[in-house]
């Protein structure tokens, strides 16, 4: 028997807007959860996703994907790939898993409200397929640690993260929760699938990639880039729904909720995938700087789509373009100095030929960055180890839930954006951060950052032993300097040659 | 690059899929030459990933790919190893297309 072609029965099949007779469309599709904005119902069946598929394609696709990335994993699992990989892509792994795997879940959450509550039939569709496709990749991304946990116990928190009050996960989980478990519908589609998915997720999840198979580890680089055309997929769900909002006199509110989203994913992945690029992946692997894959990705293919769908730039657009030259630079110190609180082992990355490097891709680097760290060099050349670590807690950003950090040395432009708002002082990493709060404080005004739990009693013994039983982080599993230092040997040399 | 560079960075036309590591590449490079004749097609080799891409639009015919990967080929299969792509997209059972609306 002949098959009809996709295009000869998609749009009729469907098609499932009906006329609701027990109920009202109020009560069957509150406002509240399509976040359609009094948009009506008529107004949004020109919805049309671009990017169609069925359910018998998605099947036979999604077998396929997944029998590639199983098989990549099963033929390197006997190799010595993981082994003999620099002690700096281990953490790369770590830090991956734990703070990814279980937002999927989030994401399919998400999806689901989509699902349910979409207000066009085309959006309900694709995203029946969307929330299948993040359990896959919660699915995924929990199997692929869980061979390495026998070899090292931090790979653990690939799942173990989310459920603890570490400070990465608090962060993780506010900027996710913010964009996909809090949100109705229609900011799904804007937030999760354009701003997040269309944008940033490539970064983490194609950039990374490169890095990945320039470091051999080709069972990472098939795994993540074959989620990500998954993504590619759902993530078309936001275009239209743009679309539909902008035609029916909503621009000013679309456009908000993808300056929100673009702000809060920029925080975590410029935290997540910065320093994996520019410090943890060793330098002779590295495909391109951090800033390069921004302008590759973000900036060169996110921010163009967005002008063709009718949008505008986020009006912070320059001051984020500026903060791709030293944000991730200050996450970095900050990740290494407080690696006690981490459940990976951050490398420094600042061997004599890095800060070459770094010198080369970002001019003043060894002027600001390099003279905090030539403090740090400083006191490890002398063996006095105890100076390189943290004894009390950073300020934290009352957004990012990340430190308030940015330019040391010559360059200092470190500033902390405060905010009074019901008697409570807030305070932000910038003025970008701040907007965001502004925009919706009610919604934000009652978390407390780890910081604020400290102060407010939560937290003992009142002090860094009491903070890492807090975040659940056992001896064996905090966060120490990925290369036992070794990489100090360098400047030890350097001293001792000039005396 | 300035920072000014960067933030005009998004004054670019490029429109293309960006292909993960796998077996469709060089069939694909062939058949965006064939079916967008007269245009430049860029390739960017990343390893992990593949950026082919040329200004304004791109189409991609699933007979020229069926010609130039030598072996029948459903549309839909373009799905496994299309990573991202650059532009919007217009997806049907005989051709995949990249555009622009907007000329910048």
């Amino acid at each position: 028997m002949a098959l009809l072609e996709r295009a000869e029965w998609y749009d009729i099949a469907r098609s499932t807007n009906w006329t609701a007779t027990y109920v009202s469309d109020a009560d069957l599709f509150p406002d509240v959860m399509t976040g359609a904005q009094g948009v009506p119902a008529e107004a949004w069946e020109v919805y049309d996703e671009p990017y169609k598929t069925s359910y018998p394609e998605y099947v036979a696709i999604q077998r396929e994907k997944d029998a590639g990335a199983y098989s990549v994993k099963a033929a390197l699992q006997r190799s010595r790939i993981f082994e003999d990989a620099d002690p700096g892509w281990r953490s790369i792994l770590k830090s991956h898993y734990g703070a990814i795997a279980l937002g999927e879940y989030a994401a399919m959450s998400a999806e689901a409200r989509m699902t349910r509550f979409g207000r066009a039939p085309g959006m309900r569709n694709m995203a029946t397929f969307g929330m299948m496709d993040e359990n896959r990749h919660a699915q995924l991304q929990l199997f692929f640690p869980h061979e390495y946990c026998p070899k090292d116990r931090q790979f653990d928190w690939g799942h173990k993260a989310y459920h603890t009050n570490e400070w990465a996960a608090i962060a993780a989980r506010h900027a996710f929760d913010d964009l996909f478990m809090a949100r109705s519908a229609t900011e799904i589609a804007v937030m999760l699938t354009f701003a997040f998915e269309t944008g940033f997720t490539n970064m983490q999840f194609l950039g990374l990639a490169a890095d990945a198979a320039e470091a051999g580890d080709y069972t990472f680089a098939s795994l993540i880039s074959s989620i990500q055309t998954d993504e590619s997929r759902h993530a078309q769900i936001g275009g239209p729904a743009l679309q539909v909002l902008i035609a029916n006199g909503r621009k000013a509110e679309a456009q908000k909720l993808v300056d929100i989203a673009i702000a809060r994913a920029w925080r975590i992945f410029c935290i997540l995938t910065g320093p994996s690029m520019d410090y943890n992946t060793p330098r002779e692997h590295r495909k391109q700087s951090f800033k390069e894959f921004m302008l590759e990705w973000i900036a060169g293919q996110f921010e163009r789509a967005l002008i063709d769908l009718g949008l505008d730039l986020p009006w912070y657009w320059e001051k984020m373009i500026a903060e791709f030259d030293y944000q991730h630079h200050a996450y970095q110190m900050g990740l290494w100095f407080w690696r006690p609180t981490l459940w990976w082992n951050p490398a420094a990355g600042v061997t004599p030929e890095c800060r070459e490097w770094l010198e080369e891709k970002y001019p003043g680097w060894n002027a600001t960055f390099g003279k905090a760290w030539d403090v740090i060099i400083d006191n490890l050349v002398q063996g006095k180890v105890e100076r390189t670590l943290p004894e009390t807690l950073p300020i934290v950003c009352n957004m990012s839930q990340i430190p308030i950090c940015a330019i040391p040395g010559y360059g200092w432009n470190v500033k902390d954006w405060p905010l009074e708002y019901e008697g409570r002082v807030y305070h932000f990493n910038s003025e970008i951060d701040r907007w965001v709060f502004e925009q919706e404080p009610e919604r934000y005004r009652g978390h407390m950052t780890l910081v604020d739990r400290f102060l407010a009693g939560h937290i003992l013994p009142p002090d860094l032993g009491g903070a890492l039983a807090y975040m659940s982080l056992q001896p064996g599993e905090m966060g120490d300097d990925a290369h036992g230092y070794a990489w100090v040997d360098a400047y030890r040399e350097l001293r001792r040659a000039a005396e | 690059m300035s920072n000014q560079d960067a933030a005009n960075a998004y004054r670019n036309n490029r429109v293309g899929p960006i292909l993960r590591a796998g077996p469709l590449t060089a069939g694909v490079i062939e058949a965006a030459e064939e079916d967008n004749p007269g245009k430049t097609i860029r390739v960017d080799d990343k390893v992990a990933y593949v950026r082919i891409d040329t200004d304004g639009e791109l189409i991609l015919r699933r007979e020229t790919l069926e010609r130039t990967l030598g072996r029948p080929f459903k549309m839909s299969e373009f799905e496994v190893n299309l990573g991202s792509f650059a532009g919007r997209i217009e997806t049907s059972d005989d051709h995949i297309r990249f555009y622009y609306e907007k000329t910048l």
